[in-house]
């Protein structure tokens, strides 16, 4: 009992805003007035290792030593660099571009920041591209 | 003696800030670069749980305040981040520069 409710203490604790990469844009304010407007797109993100850590630690026994092998299995996998969990669509982030023109339809644009961030959830996370700005109007 | 070991350890630990930088960009440098502006925003956290990451917004903000009405161009952008034992200060620190529009 008390090993479930600390998996369900440490999977709420760990709930937070990660923050990979800021880069701020050059700002024009001099050529009109500036509407602010933010975008974002996201991915489900797993780390399937952790998960199977989870595992391990909620069994016993043979089981337990079964998700012990599957998460080593699986963090094998997925070594390497890289920012953040891995996603399931490697295409997600195209859209923004869309997005933009969308707030934005005379395309002066100016005070572009990108933003790479993730809400992380234990295992689990949103994997963030936030783009704001300032729309020329 | 133990207690003067342990006070030693909690003072070197207290003091040794451990800093790493997380990402760096740069835009556009402008041929003139007289009129430096920088802005800085940051975010304490305990264990480094963090619920937000709006303190960038701040450092834009900033920037432009310190410009008003004129470009903004070579602008460096850091993200870094400070370890202070238990408490991780997050921190965006911007610099460009003013340029006449």
């Amino acid at each position: 009992m008390h090993k479930y409710f600390a998996i369900v203490a440490v999977g709420l604790l760990t709930a937070c805003a990660r923050l990979d990469h800021v880069q701020i844009g050059d700002i024009d304010q001099s050529q009109g007035y500036l509407t602010p407007f933010n975008v974002q797109v996201s991915q489900f993100g797993l780390e399937a290792a952790a998960a199977a850590e989870i595992g391990r630690i909620a069994t016993k026994g043979q089981a337990s030593q079964q998700f012990k092998q599957i998460r080593n299995i699986l963090a094998l996998m997925n070594m390497g660099p890289r920012t953040g969990n891995p996603v399931y669509d490697d295409q997600y982030a195209n859209k923004v571009m869309d997005y933009i023109y969308a707030e934005c339809p005379t395309g002066k644009l100016t005070g572009l920041t990108s933003v790479r961030e993730a809400k992380v959830l234990g295992p689990v996370s949103g994997e963030i591209v936030r783009i704001s700005g300032y729309c020329i109007r | 003696m133990l207690k003067n070991l342990f006070v030693s350890i909690v003072i070197c630990l207290s003091l040794s800030a451990c800093v790493s930088l997380k990402s760096v960009s740069l835009t556009q440098i402008p041929e003139e670069r007289n009129n430096t502006v920088t802005a800085t925003s940051d975010s304490w956290n305990l264990l480094g749980i963090a619920f937000s990451n709006d303190f960038i917004d701040e450092a834009i903000i900033d920037l432009k305040s310190q410009c008003i009405g004129d470009k903004i161009e070579g602008i460096l952008t850091k993200h870094q981040v400070t370890v202070y034992l238990l408490v991780i200060k997050r921190e965006v620190i911007a610099t460009g520069y003013c340029q006449k529009g």
